[in-house]
């Protein structure tokens, strides 16, 4: 049998599938986190049933993607377990009754009941399920409370004859018993309404997302270098002595020696720059990168939960107007600095191709994934401040112009925004430090195979004289445009498999600083790894995809250029 | 005195009477429970042309300038200010 969870956008239905079906999937404070269905299975005493998370919608006749994805679901349904908001009942027992109509089995779990007992909402939910005629369960799928009921009154799910027709009648009866079933208390303002003007107000709205931006960059910064540093020191400690003994085994050299070691340094291992797979090929994504993927997960999943990120839309949404994308664009954006894959995937929730495409090509040109800014910062800030300011005031603008250019040439629509702003939520520890862990879980198994086959790579190439061949290949390009050594080259080749190995191999070529910005500008916005690079072929097709390279390798080589000229002008 | 929800001053309290708009528009508009007969409330707006933040049963809403201004609204109260 085939549950389906099915609701108006950030209602909990993910919250609650997860319940449900132990599985785990990201659930997030605001519209549009689920843009496809997911499934899960639900063992129940005398059945295992199939239950699927579907997109939000808010009626069955769909008006963007997500929205069609619930409707041609409902087909294939055999039960639909449909979620409520209960603090906001009469547009949510509006598609209760297009359900109803549907004559398919339903349940209504009434979720967020949490927040009705907050803001002192009285709901009859007996005299709900009386008048609906189906079974009617009150839950907070965040605490878990109300599951086990709803687990055991699914088999109760009927269909309810209280609607025969579709209309605008259906809206007047949404509302009748919406107010017959619910008892409103007026409430005086509280801190957390206050809280909620502040952050859209027209003047202080701007300052205070400055706040938050700078603020969680800052804590991304400090805080993954310090879980950076002491990740060095195990790795000093523990990791070297048996490396090196290890090494000793070896014999201190030769082809397996350098692939499973990489080359000693002054007779020592050195993590960064030995290159070997049980050394650099470690250290690089433990050491290095996941201190700073966990430190942006953790900002990121509190203003998810909290329910920020829709308003830091709303108050970007003027800018991004600009660029031929809406505020709410800013979300794709922003999970595309944790990695590049799941942002181009939320792109989804974006309604027409334009949309679409300018979000893609931006994440793909100027939004450097985590792996690769840890990366680069640890190259870039032992030499201080400047470094990093010019390279992210470099992708600072190449946003602004490439976008404003998009929006400029390619033709379609660019709608206006319209979104819920959800009520501000405390963040329950327990689902956020479960949505960090899927998130770190996600990077470990996605990435830790790919960075082992990059160091992998590397060295056959080093040992066959590829790289050798690349550096004398690209040269012209290399040397001639961006001023680089020759060797950087294979560090580009190499970057479409993972960008972190990537700004690894820049380390041992002892670059000056002006050449170190050139090569990490240009390592960010040319090709996005090859992962990426599917998802993006997935999402936007071949011939979007032929644009949006078309479009990088005129950026990088622009900027490459020119940053270059500029630099070496001013005597960096 | 009919007026766009443009028109409408911060805080100012109007009935929905129409949405001049796409019907596809107008369909999400309601979904959301932004539709004729309910009372809207006007919380805020953005400069540079930024979207207008609307109220309706508690629950509020963004909503981009172009659509705020197809949203036609009756103030309950003349001399609303």
């Amino acid at each position: 049998m085939r549950v389906l969870l099915l609701g108006n956008p950030n209602v909990g239905k993910s919250a609650i599938f997860s319940r449900l079906t132990g599985s785990h999937v990201v659930v997030s404070n605001y519209a549009g986190t689920t843009v496809e269905y997911t499934r899960g299975a639900l063992r129940t005493e005398d059945a295992e049933l199939e239950v699927i998370d579907v997109p939000g919608t808010f009626a069955l006749e769909p008006t963007n993607r997500a929205e069609a994805v619930a409707s041609e679901m409902i087909a294939d349904g055999d039960v639909v377990v449909n979620v409520l908001d209960a603090t906001n009942l009469e547009r949510g027992l509006y598609l209760t009754l297009q359900l109803l109509l549907t004559g398919k089995p339903v349940v209504v779990a009434l979720n967020m009941w949490d927040e009705v007992q907050k803001s002192g909402i009285v709901i009859n939910s007996g005299r709900l399920e009386e008048k609906l005629g189906v079974p009617v369960i009150a839950t907070c799928a965040l605490t878990g409370e109300g599951i086990p009921l709803l687990k055991k009154r699914l088999p109760e799910a009927r269909s309810s004859s209280l609607v025969s027709e579709n209309g605008a009648s259906l809206w007047q009866k949404a509302a009748d018993i919406s107010s017959d079933v619910q008892q409103k208390a007026g409430r005086s303002a509280t801190v957390r309404d206050k809280l909620d003007h502040a952050t859209v107000h027209p003047v202080y709205g701007p300052f205070f997302a400055l706040f938050v931006l700078l603020l969680s960059f800052a804590f991304v910064a400090y805080f993954g270098d310090f879980l950076h540093e002491i990740l060095e020191d195990v790795f000093e400690l523990v990791w070297l002595p048996a490396a090196m003994w290890m090494s000793g085994l070896l014999g201190g050299g030769g082809l397996v020696h350098d692939i499973l070691i990489g080359g000693l340094i002054d007779g020592q291992i050195h993590f960064e720059e030995s290159f070997g797979l049980l050394t650099t090929g470690f250290y690089i994504p433990l050491a290095v990168v996941l201190p700073y993927i966990f430190s942006f997960y953790l900002v990121l999943s509190v203003l998810e939960d909290v329910g920020y990120l829709p308003r830091l839309g709303v108050v970007v949404d003027a800018f991004m107007q600009r660029l031929g994308i809406h505020g709410l664009s800013i979300v794709p954006l922003m999970l595309g600095i944790g990695c590049n894959v799941p942002g181009v995937m939320a792109g989804r929730m974006l309604e027409t191709r334009k949309e679409r495409f300018i979000v893609a090509t931006l994440i793909a040109i100027v939004v450097p994934c985590m792996a690769q800014q840890a990366m680069v910062i640890g190259l870039l800030g032992q030499a201080g401040i400047a470094g990093l300011a010019i390279v992210y005031g470099t992708l600072f603008l190449l946003w602004i112009v490439t976008g404003l250019i998009m929006n400029f040439f390619i033709k379609g629509e660019s709608p206006e925004m319209l979104i819920d702003l959800p009520a501000y939520r405390k963040p329950y520890w327990e689902s956020l430090w479960k949505k960090i862990y899927m998130r770190m879980n996600g990077f470990i198994r996605g990435a830790l195979p790919y960075v082992l086959l990059g160091v992998f790579v590397v060295n056959i190439f080093y040992t066959l004289g590829i790289i050798d061949y690349i550096s004398r290949a690209f040269a012209p390009v290399i040397t001639g445009l961006f001023g680089l050594p020759g060797e950087a080259g294979a560090a580009l080749i190499i970057g479409f498999l993972r960008k972190d190995v990537a700004v690894g191999m820049l380390a041992p070529l002892g670059m000056e600083l002006n050449q170190l910005i050139v090569a990490s500008v240009v390592l960010m916005v040319y090709f996005p790894c090859i992962a990426t690079f599917v998802v993006l072929f997935k999402e936007i097709g071949l011939r979007d995809l032929l644009k949006l390279t078309a479009i990088m390798i005129f950026v990088v080589v622009v900027t490459g250029g020119g940053l270059h000229l500029l630099l070496q002008h001013t005597g960096f | 005195m009919y007026k766009s929800l443009i028109e409408l001053n911060v805080k100012e309290e109007a009935e929905i009477v129409s949405f001049n708009g796409s019907s596809l528009m107008n369909r999400r508009l309601e979904g959301m429970g932004i539709r004729q007969g309910k009372m809207i409330s006007r919380i805020s707006s953005q400069y540079i042309r930024g979207p207008v933040i609307v109220s309706v049963d508690g629950h509020q809403a963004a909503m981009g300038r172009g659509m705020a201004m197809k949203l036609i609204v009756k103030p309950v109260t003349s001399n609303g200010v």
